[in-house]
């Protein structure tokens, strides 16, 4: 079991944001976290990537709390993209790929790496760019290779017990990169990472995911294969959609499942 | 793929990070000499080098021209180049931490709340501050000095932070409204102040290196530089910083934790600074600002480089000011405020293209 959190409750003032969350995520599992906006998502991936400390219920690594391994050692571990990332000074492209070896403290030597992953992202050839300078899908692939490189050897050397946790990773990408990034993803669960993705795009949850959770005012409404997506019940409880858009959003998914016959 | 020349184009880069060191490092070396062979009573190359000769083979004081290198010139300078690379390390940090190229200790007050606690102890301490002065001794000054500026920088970060996120336009109002405060705080105290006080404060409130001695670049070298070499081992952490808390926090950093040693770092360096010279405001702004245009915001590029030609900077200034109204001295800090003002309101434009 690599990632497994049980009960995890948040809340702010008498507002829960979590309740009662549990889930357990296996090495080289692919999960993707759906859910309106408001659902608790955000939160979920602040509690999972250490970044939020002050919850009840339990997060665990491998086995170990969370809040028990230190900085170094979890970064080591678990590689977590963000929405989007804003830089307060103009720095290069490839500056900001090598900090994704600052966990390891090598990225002086992991130069090839570096370029391995921004040749993933196709984000190369803007490799000496100002960041600054790149529009929201470039920046987005740039960060996206930052944080692949992270846990480049896991996808080299087999990376059970590590985790990979995107946080609406193809927001601003176009059609082309959205399916390029997931299944770059794919490599890193194929080698025993496990990859949790916080998505809004049904159908490419669907095409993508090994795993589905639903989550609805910061509850699990729904968690079980990919095909809950092509669930028309499903998704119009989840979302509250109206049922003939449900019945449209769950035929159209259905056709992404890898699955299917089309 | 086209991976071989543009690989070898990043390693240039990496390489060519090294001539800008070097010619900082020379830049240093000649202002250094320079402030050492110019001023009011003229030198030769051969007196100067002849006297650091002496001081380096430990020969005692020899003649009018080896006392004032030694005891006038070498004393200043050294204060000149300690302070400068510390304000603009300090700069280097602040900024990194707001994440903003605009908060230097001058300007978000950090300077101006040391300079208040200084000349609070310069004037009361035979009064109010008496319990203060007899507890820490010689170190009054310093230590209170440091005690203000981190007062401010607590402040301001409790003001102009939320969310981990920097509100630009609250920090820098917060920085005027305290540089207010302290104006006014240290005009009461002049009413307070009796004439040599009065003087002393004149000089502060201006910044000058005029007093000084070896007593002081001790305590420079406990306060200020310690400090400055201790700092450089948390490059990493404002490179990652550059990408905001959450992300330092991902990648293995105790951000919280860290972030307060780095604060508490400027602080005492900015302190001290101000302890011994008065508030010199700017270039913690100026410095880093040119650094990041040549050698790019890599911290651990930039910190020492800054330290480099902070120094630099302001042996350079403070050798202009003891030269330009010969036999008298213009205050270092009028000249730096003509310098980096113009270059603070640069700044502001470009900011608000961004930003605003």
């Amino acid at each position: 079991m690599s990632l497994d959190v049980r009960d995890l409750t948040v809340r702010v003032g008498d507002k829960a944001l979590l309740e009662r969350v549990s889930l357990s995520v296996k090495d080289g599992e692919r999960i993707a976290v759906l859910g309106p906006n408001g659902a608790g998502k955000s939160t979920l991936l602040s509690c999972l990537s250490g970044q939020r400390r002050t919850y009840s219920g339990e997060v665990s690594l491998s086995g170990r709390a969370l809040t028990q391994l230190s900085d170094a050692d979890r970064a080591q571990r678990m590689a977590v993209m963000l929405q989007s990332v804003q830089v307060s000074f103009p720095v290069r492209v490839w500056q900001v790929v090598a900090m994704g070896r600052y966990p390891w403290g090598d990225e002086e030597r992991t130069r090839q790496w570096q370029q391995e992953a921004m040749t993933e992202t196709d984000v190369w050839h803007l490799h000496d760019r100002d960041y600054t300078s790149l529009s929201g899908g470039e920046q987005q692939r740039v960060q996206l290779a930052r944080v692949l490189v992270q846990l480049w050897q896991q996808r080299q050397e087999g990376g059970a017990g590590s985790v990979l946790l995107l946080d609406e990773c193809t927001a601003s990408l176009d059609p082309a990169h959205q399916h390029a990034i997931m299944a770059s993803t794919r490599c890193f669960a194929a080698s025993g990472v496990a990859v949790l993705a916080v998505m809004h795009d049904t159908a490419l949850a669907a095409s993508w995911a090994d795993r589905v959770v639903m989550l609805k005012n910061g509850s699990v409404v729904g968690d079980g294969e990919a095909s809950l997506l092509a669930d028309a019940d499903m998704l119009q409880q989840t979302f509250d959609l109206t049922a003939d858009v449900a019945a449209k959003y769950a035929c159209q998914n259905g056709v992404w499942l890898p699955q299917s016959p089309l | 793929m086209l991976s071989r020349p543009a690989a070898t184009s990043q390693a240039l880069t990496e390489r060519s990070a090294l001539m800008p060191t070097l010619f900082l490092l020379l830049a240093l070396v000649v202002s250094l000499f320079a402030a050492l062979l110019l001023g009011p009573m003229s030198l030769s190359v051969t007196d100067v080098s002849g006297s650091l000769l002496r001081l380096v083979t430990a020969q005692p004081l020899e003649g009018a021209s080896d006392w004032v290198v030694r005891e006038l010139r070498l004393p200043r300078a050294l204060m000149a180049g300690l302070i400068g690379a510390g304000l603009a390390v300090a700069g280097c940090i602040t900024q990194g931490v707001f994440r903003n190229p605009l908060a230097d200790p001058g300007l978000i007050g950090v300077s101006g709340g040391a300079a208040l606690a200084a000349v609070s102890v310069i004037v009361l301490s035979s009064s109010l501050l008496s319990g203060w002065t007899g507890l820490t001794g010689p170190f009054a000054l310093p230590l209170a000095a440091f005690a203000g500026a981190l007062t401010v920088t607590w402040l301001i970060y409790r003001l102009g932070t939320r969310n981990g996120q920097t509100q630009v336009a609250l920090m820098l109002l917060a920085g005027v409204a305290i540089n207010v405060v302290v104006g006014a705080a240290t005009g009461l105290l002049t009413y307070l102040a009796d004439d040599q006080q009065l003087r002393d404060l004149t000089f502060w409130s201006m910044g000058s290196l005029a007093h000084g001695g070896w007593s002081q670049i001790l305590a420079l070298c406990i306060f200020l530089l310690l400090p400055l070499l201790l700092m450089l081992r948390y490059s990493r952490l404002l490179n990652a910083l550059m990408m905001g808390e959450a992300v330092a926090g991902h990648l293995g950093f105790d951000v919280q934790r860290q972030r307060r040693w780095l604060l508490a770092g400027a602080a005492l360096m900015a302190g001290s600074a101000v302890a011994v010279a008065g508030v010199i405001g700017f270039i913690g702004l100026v410095i880093p600002h040119l650094l990041r245009l040549v050698s790019g915001p890599d911290h651990r590029l930039l910190l020492p480089q800054s330290a480099l030609a902070g120094a630099s900077l302001l042996l350079l200034a403070d050798t202009a000011c003891r030269l330009i109204i010969a036999p008298a001295e213009l205050p270092v800090g009028l000249m730096m405020a003509l310098i980096g003002g113009p270059v603070f309101i640069l700044l502001l434009v470009r900011q608000s293209r961004r930003w605003l």
